[in-house]
């Protein structure tokens, strides 16, 4: 069944685009994230143009991480004051993220930095969750004793704030810092970010990881939120009707994928996250570097 | 004064049978010859709506002559409305990375460009005719801006061809009874919206004879208009709209699938 998109001007499948919602929503149930970075190269390779794939894609997220945000919330696993400062830091990253983003859109560029960008930072996340993940799994029963978090140069930063939900008392740069660089690639790369906001907390700003998923989730809905209302005034670039039919399928694949995630053990999702992580970045990077089927490109003039 | 008067009465002479209105003989106007041409569109009107994957452009008429080689040949041209283009140049980047390089500017590219006949062109009309009346793909006019070169020309109505905008002869005019003849015109899904110039002409002997032209108008319906109207004329209503949309949607969806 063929169903044209109001705002990407071209006509496609839609039991395709509900397959897809379904398939990333399983997969981003099964491993607890977003699926934003797997679902804008999908759209890309089925032919959406980027921008409408990277405002849509926003657009989606945020639609996929409400539910989530609220069940987190009533189980009290949100920190509302870090969740605000990160998403202070969120809002001027997206806000900056998308005036790159038009800015790279007039140069012809988009199209090759919505690909670097998710090369160089699915590559590093997906080599990271690999290494770590295998790590735990051979080190499997010779448990170390863990300190609750470390204390190193982060901690002697000035502006300190007592994080309750958190037991953290850190300065609020890094927080802010953390937001603002995840903002950023979320306006940039249409994703929610949770994928390297999840890391950061836990790794960066030593945060318990009772409240990383739902104070990330907090962070995701609202920096999305803001991603979709800029795409959508200044890149005019948000496809509602794309966004629905992919939520549509998603939310569905989530709750089953949901469910048989709560069968694998915690290693093995995350080794098996990170290769598909590497598979998205390694097909992106294939596209960048084999020859292009036509020498020459054409777009619209802005 | 007498030698202005005399001209002046020569000339009243002159006029004065015509001013009287007593000549019965008016010159009886050369009977009207049957047009040699008439064309119709079956639609003046296509609709994109949700459901739209492309369409095609049907344009029928008669010929005051057998259609053929000896008698008179049709030949169908529809023009688009004109959209400003940028065609980019890959390049290697340090031999590694294909990255868009040079670009040239087109300003006003025709969005579609489809011609039929019941010939092909050549054999239809000698190329200065075509030149002159601007038929067929080799004479859309394109005004080059920025880079230089005949390779974004070429390479601008490479991409337009592959993407269906632009078509070249891809199925000759049917004839039936003779006289009756009916093009069809492919319109692909992403076609842009506006007004559509069709124009028939009528060749004899290698030469134009007659030519009409009609217009069709593509638009954007129901639905499917209506987004897009809001998004352009809205966009912070409709940036808001997507929001909430979407975390209703996903709000709903959580519930209706919930499991367990």
């Amino acid at each position: 069944m063929q169903v044209y998109l109001p705002i990407a001007e071209m006509s496609v499948d839609a039991l395709l685009l509900l397959g897809i919602g379904f398939g990333v929503g399983w997969l981003s149930g099964l491993f607890g994230v977003g699926g934003g970075f797997l679902l804008t190269p999908l759209l890309i390779l089925i032919g959406i143009p980027a921008p409408v794939a990277v405002g849509s894609g926003a657009n989606q997220t945020l639609g996929a991480s409400v539910s989530g945000l609220i069940a987190q919330w009533r189980r009290g696993n949100v920190d509302p004051r870090m969740g605000t400062v990160l998403l202070l830091g969120g809002l001027a990253g997206s806000g900056a993220g998308v005036q790159i983003f038009a800015l790279l859109r007039s140069a012809g560029q988009v199209d090759l930095a919505v690909s670097l960008f998710y090369v160089v930072i699915l590559g590093t996340v997906g080599v990271l969750m690999m290494r770590e993940s295998l790590t735990a799994i051979f080190r499997r029963g010779r448990a170390r004793p863990r300190r609750l978090h470390e204390h190193f140069w982060i901690h002697g930063l000035p502006l300190k704030l007592r994080f309750r939900k958190s037991r953290l008392y850190i300065s609020v740069i890094p927080p802010l810092l953390v937001g603002f660089g995840v903002g950023l690639l979320s306006a940039v790369m249409g994703v929610g970010g949770g994928f390297m906001l999840v890391p950061a907390m836990i790794y960066l700003l030593g945060m318990p990881t009772s409240v990383v998923i739902g104070t990330s989730l907090f962070q995701v809905v609202f920096v999305t939120a803001n991603v979709t209302f800029l795409q959508a005034v200044q890149v005019g670039s948000v496809d509602i009707v794309l966004t629905l039919l992919l939520l549509a399928g998603g939310v569905a694949g989530a709750q089953f994928g949901a469910a048989l995630g709560t069968r694998l053990r915690g290693e093995e999702t995350r080794a098996l996250l990170g290769l598909l992580v590497l598979a998205v970045a390694g097909s992106l990077l294939w596209d960048l570097l084999r020859p292009p089927p036509s020498p020459f490109v054409m777009g619209p003039a802005l | 004064m007498i030698r202005v008067a005399l001209p002046l009465l020569a000339l009243l002479g002159l006029l004065l049978p015509g001013a009287a209105g007593a000549q019965p003989a008016r010159p009886v106007p050369p009977p009207v010859a049957p047009p040699s041409l008439a064309a119709e569109l079956s639609q003046s009107r296509i609709e994109v709506t949700t459901a739209f994957t492309g369409a095609e452009i049907l344009v029928f008429g008669a010929t005051e002559r057998l259609i053929g080689e000896e008698g008179d040949e049709v030949l169908v041209q529809a023009i688009g409305p004109i959209q400003p283009l940028v065609v980019r140049q890959k390049t290697q980047l340090a031999g590694l990375i294909w990255v868009n390089g040079a670009s040239a500017r087109f300003n006003r590219v025709p969005g579609y460009w489809a011609v039929a006949g019941t010939r092909p062109l050549v054999d239809l009309l000698p190329l200065p005719d075509r030149q002159a009346h601007r038929i067929g793909l080799g004479q859309i006019p394109l005004v080059q801006l920025g880079n230089q070169g005949a390779d974004f020309r070429g390479a601008l109505a490479e991409l337009k061809q592959g993407a269906g905008h632009w078509v070249s002869e891809a199925q000759p005019i049917g004839v039936s009874g003779g006289r009756l003849f009916h093009a069809r015109l492919p319109l692909p899904a992403t076609t842009p919206t506006g007004e559509y110039l069709v124009q028939v002409f009528l060749i004899r002997d290698r030469r134009i004879l007659a030519r009409q032209e009609l217009t069709l108008v593509v638009e954007r319906s129901g639905f499917t208009a209506w987004i897009a109207q809001v998004a352009e004329d809205a966009a912070v209503l409709y940036g808001i709209a997507c929001i909430l949309l979407a975390a209703l949607a996903g709000w709903l969806g959580s519930v209706v699938f919930r499991r367990g």
